[in-house]
């Protein structure tokens, strides 16, 4: 069984599916740093999914930081570290962008939209 | 070697019947390589010339480095292959068939043998001829892969088998995963299976390979776009339909279709500008709806053919 959760659906990439479910699991604390995370094959069998796509999750998960390699061991949730400020603004303002038109369009209102962001920040 | 197997100007005919046509294409190693296309398209054609079990017309094929037509005992050892008609000794049990095979591979692994005759339940003492369909399909995949072949051969191995039978299928295969060579060719129409395992997509139609591909390459490319119009007046001309638009249909105020070169941001101007649109959506596509606005659109381009021919 997989330590995060995860229902993979076809059309949307595979791999930025599970970069998408294990980021939300170490933010949401149902991974806690030091934890053990699933090999390659581990996480194949699983999602019984090509194992080059596992491979290259675990390493873009590695690269951003949110899981850490120990070679002969294997790899382990990262102490997750907030990213810097600017960075982060970067990334996520194409996302605001798109719910600004979303909510607009589905005629909700600023105070709608804030009250829903705080009611899944949590 | 930088390719497991590869094809070269293959052609195939059956009497006047050209099945297959010029085809050629690289498996890479460590890749899981997905042939789809229409019935009739020549898969089976191909992966049996590959096989070895029928001869190529013309062109080539290798396997490891070796023409399809010298293919013999020692490559043969290393290769797995489970096809839907495949003829199975019906009278012997399952454990019959384990036996009867394991002296043929030097690479035999009886535990992991063992390991999925358990995860498959499979009757070990029921004859061949006494199993469902999906049961033979995983007696004949138990007995390919007990000796890891380092190239695994699949045609049609989920057709017209239940969700729970593909996915132990799917386990069956990856199994083999992680171990240092692997590499795999399937035919398949089960594409919600292929889209899952596949890295590289072989798409044929007619004999011929129109498309060969990386998945996720097909994936950053390939987009439904739906824009919508103002008033449906403006609907009722797109202005100009833009290269690798596929498929394009109106509805309404609603214009749909395909784009194969989504660049973001890009398409979607163009769209906007081309149907008039003060709104337009871009959704990310499964591999069922790629193949089927490809077979669509050639389905539609032959039409097209036909009509200029001179009367």
């Amino acid at each position: 069984m997989l330590p995060f959760s995860i229902v993979t659906r076809p059309g949307r990439s595979l791999h930025d599916q599970i970069v998408f479910a294990v980021t939300k699991a170490v933010i949401t604390g149902q991974m806690q740093p030091g934890d053990s995370f699933p090999s390659v094959r581990a996480l194949s069998q699983e999602l019984g999914i090509n194992p080059n796509t596992s491979a290259k999750a675990i390493a873009t998960l590695i690269e951003r930081g949110l899981l850490e390699p120990h070679p002969g061991i294997g790899t382990t949730v990262a102490r997750w570290r907030r990213r810097p400020a600017s960075d982060g603004r970067a990334a996520v303002n194409e996302q605001i962008d798109r719910l600004v038109v979303d909510a607009k369009h589905l005629g909700l209102d600023l105070d709608d939209l804030v009250s829903a962001l705080r009611k899944a920040w949590k | 070697m930088d390719t497991v197997l590869s094809a070269s100007h293959l052609t195939c005919r059956y009497g006047r019947t050209e099945a297959v046509t010029d085809l050629s294409f690289d498996v890479a190693p460590g890749t899981v390589f997905a042939l789809l296309g229409p019935n009739g398209a020549g898969k089976t054609t191909t992966i049996r010339t590959v096989m070895n079990i029928l001869r190529p017309s013309g062109g080539a094929a290798t396997v490891f480095g070796v023409d399809s037509r010298q293919l013999a005992a020692r490559e043969l050892a290393t290769i797995g292959y489970v096809s839907e008609n495949q003829a199975l000794p019906l009278w012997m049990t399952v454990d019959d068939l384990l036996a009867y095979c394991k002296p043929f591979y030097p690479s035999w692994d009886d535990a992991l043998a063992a390991r999925l005759v358990a995860e498959f339940d499979l009757p070990r003492g029921r004859k061949l001829g006494r199993l469902s369909r999906g049961m033979r399909i995983k007696a004949a995949l138990v007995s390919s892969l007990a000796y890891r072949p380092r190239l695994l051969v699949l045609d049609e191995p989920f057709g017209g088998l239940d969700p729970v039978v593909r996915d132990d299928l799917v386990h069956g295969v990856l199994e083999l995963a992680g171990q240092e060579q692997w590499t795999v060719l399937i035919s398949s129409h089960d594409l919600d299976e292929v889209e899952r395992l596949a890295d590289t997509i072989g798409f044929m139609d007619g004999g011929r390979l129109v498309l060969c591909e990386r998945f996720a390459d097909l994936h950053a490319r390939f987009r439904r776009v739906e824009a919508t119009t103002a008033d449906d007046s403006a609907a009722q001309s797109v202005s100009t339909v833009a290269a690798g638009w596929l498929g394009v249909q109106r509805a309404g105020r609603v214009v749909r279709f395909i784009e194969t070169r989504y660049v973001e941001g890009d398409t979607e101007r163009r769209a906007t500008a081309a149907c008039h649109a003060d709104r337009v959506e871009v959704f990310p596509m499964t591999l069922r709806e790629m193949f089927v606005a490809l077979v669509r659109a050639r389905r539609d381009a032959d039409r097209e053919t036909d009509k200029k021919v001179p009367r």
